[in-house]
């Protein structure tokens, strides 16, 4: 915890020493949603429904404030924090997505290397390609991006090479990504606790997730905390054909410590480890095809080895008119627990999205999402009594206002 | 824009009144009336390849470039504007920037190696071309831009119409070499033929493979930050 803080303070001091060398990009952002939803009692609220908007949380509600600053420092290092609110809920009123280094210079003779020091996402998903890693088909990311934005951080150090053959009058363009981090002990104990979820609520770096425990003295999760003192890593591949077509390959393993122990968070270092692919296919008639696939399992050993196997499959088609998008998307999602597969964590499931959206412009952008969960989850038997099948189904407005500038 | 299409026009002028002198001279000589060439690229299927770049040299004697030209090659829309400019040797390219957001613009092909740090506006002095080649440009941010710099020591060039015809006239009795280039060819050679022009003369090519898909264009700016 202290070397992440010293680290944002670093990010911030830079930014603030170069504040004035060069102009600084920021935008400014609010996102507001109306909600219709029959969702069960949410998994952020001592639930195992699988909305951010259950059907206590309907009407207008905040959907995402955010700030973001770029500020070049030189001629190739630049230094990026983006900053959200998303509820009343969390421990900080506003808190950091993400805080980080980049070293980026030019290309030679066709290569060209970046460095990321501090906090990001690993460059795996296709679908959160619009800033604030957001999605731009959809309100709602698939299951795996959702689980991503709510666990996984990069919080260290990444490496990239990429081969520009298009600068060389080639097709193919080929980067090679490796990283080493630490603080992300705690992930995967948002897949044990609650599973998959649908949902745009990030975790931010100081904030919480997951829902209140039974204990009322216990708070909500934070996992972005380093527990058993060994780097995680991850490599990966892309492959892009000219800018029609991209293969994402991601390697993760967190190499948590399954037996180590933080009483303090009142959690443990989960070992989580996962196999990601992701394949987006774009037309010159504005068609994408976006396939994503997951595979990995997360454990601990308090006093005998505990394993969930996750996966997650999505599929996505979306069309472009002009500043209208039109995306349906279907996900499957499943998780195992090894020692009872009536246990809390056993789960399968699968969602259907639908959304419109509308760019009017470099600020408004309107979006209407239909959304259907079915899921069978038996911890909701054990633990609540309920049903364990239930079918979630909300539809939500969102106007989102952005201002960007440079000063 | 305005700017840029006002040199390439410039450039265009300068360079049809340099012909024009030329067949004065050559008129007044007493040589035989120049040729026209007409040039007419079809892709694989038989359609007509607009935009296609294409220069015209004298094998048989030594030839001078046309003159150099000051173009403008901006940046709107994150994206180069024109996609591809076409220089004589010696040309010079201002770059400005007329987006709000900072580009870095580079190259590293063999016939013009340059950076130009990030920035917005017109901080920079143009850039001078000195070697015949295709120069693609880069920028350092938005990996999506791309732009191309055609360098030609070729007297006569120019770009293919709506038609996928170029023509140039007044050229003098002999051999020449006419090469085609486009960014989105796909072919396993280079496009060039040798030509003898004694009167008027036209020469067609077709493309044996077909193109690569164009960039896509007019996404939000919010996508790919």
């Amino acid at each position: 915890m202290g070397l992440l803080t010293r680290l944002v303070v670093g990010v911030t001091g830079a930014l603030a020493c170069a504040a004035g060398a060069h102009a600084a990009d920021w935008d400014l952002a609010l996102d507001v949603r109306a909600i219709d939803s029959d969702g069960r009692t949410s998994f952020l609220d001592n639930g195992l429904g699988k909305f951010r908007f259950d059907e206590d949380h309907e009407g207008i509600r905040l959907g995402r404030l955010r700030a973001a600053w770029t500020q070049p420092l030189g001629e190739v290092f630049a230094a990026h924090v983006d900053a959200s609110t998303w509820d009343g809920d969390d421990k900080n009123p506003i808190d950091l997505t993400e805080a980080y280094l980049e070293y980026k210079p030019y290309p030679r003779a066709g290569w060209r290397s970046r460095v990321r020091l501090g906090a990001f996402y690993p460059p795996w998903s296709l679908e959160s390609r619009a800033i604030g890693w957001e999605t731009p088909y959809t309100i709602t990311p698939s299951a795996i991006g959702s689980w991503i934005g709510e666990e996984i951080r990069t919080i260290g150090l990444e490496g990239q090479f990429d081969w520009l053959g298009t600068r060389r009058g080639q097709s193919f363009d080929f980067q090679f990504t490796a990283a080493v981090f630490g603080w992300n002990d705690p992930a995967g104990t948002m897949l044990a606790d609650h599973g998959f979820a649908l949902h745009d609520r990030q975790t931010t770096l100081f904030g919480r997730a997951g829902s209140v425990q039974t204990d009322p003295t216990k708070p909500k999760k934070e996992l972005f905390h380093e527990i058993d003192d060994r780097p995680g890593y991850y490599v990966g591949v892309q492959a892009r054909y000219l800018d029609r077509a991209v293969l994402n390959v991601l390697h993760y393993d967190n190499r948590g410590d399954p037996q180590a122990q933080s009483p303090e968070l009142r959690d443990m270092a989960w070992k989580t480890r996962f196999d990601a692919v992701a394949l987006r296919i774009e037309t010159g008639r504005e068609w994408t095809l976006l396939l994503q696939a997951i595979q990995g399992d997360t454990a601990i050993d308090p006093f005998q080895l505990l394993l969930w196997d996750f996966d997650s499959q999505s599929a996505m088609v979306a069309k472009r008119w002009g500043r209208h998008l039109l995306a349906v998307r279907y996900d499957a999602f499943e998780i195992e627990f090894n020692e009872h597969p009536r246990w809390a964590g056993s789960e399968d499931g699968h969602a259907w999205t639908a959304a419109w959206s509308f760019e009017r412009d470099d600020h408004w952008r309107f979006a209407l999402e239909w959304l259907r969960v079915e899921s069978n989850v038996p911890a909701r038997a054990a633990d609540f009594g309920e049903p364990p099948f239930a079918t979630e189904t909300k539809i939500e407005v969102s106007a989102r206002y952005t201002l960007h500038g440079n000063f | 824009m305005p700017s840029s299409s006002q040199h390439l026009i410039q450039s265009t002028v300068d360079h049809a009144v340099r012909v024009l002198l030329c067949a004065l001279l050559c008129g007044a000589a007493g040589s035989a009336s120049g040729a026209n060439l007409v040039v007419n690229v079809l892709e694989r299927d038989g359609k007509p390849l607009a935009g296609a770049v294409i220069t015209a040299e004298p094998e048989s004697a030594p030839s001078s470039a046309a003159p150099p030209v000051k173009a403008i090659m901006d940046q709107v829309n994150l994206a180069f504007l024109p996609d591809v400019l076409v220089i004589p040797v010696h040309s010079t390219v201002q770059f400005p920037n007329s987006d709000a957001v900072g580009h870095q613009v580079y190259s590293f092909s063999r016939a013009r190696q340059f950076q130009l740090p990030l920035y917005r506006g017109k901080p920079y002095p143009p850039v001078q071309f000195d070697q015949p080649g295709v120069i693609t440009l880069g920028c350092n941010i938005h990996d999506n831009m791309i732009g191309y710099i055609i360098v030609t020591a070729a007297p006569w060039f120019g770009r293919s119409d709506a038609r996928g015809t170029w023509e140039a006239h007044e050229l003098p009795a002999g051999k020449f070499r006419v090469r085609v280039w486009h960014p989105l060819l796909n072919e396993p050679q280079q496009l060039e033929r040798s030509v003898h022009l004694d009167s008027d003369g036209t020469i067609e090519f077709r493309l044996a493979k077909p193109l690569r898909p164009a960039p896509l264009s007019g996404r939000p700016r919010s996508w790919d930050y």
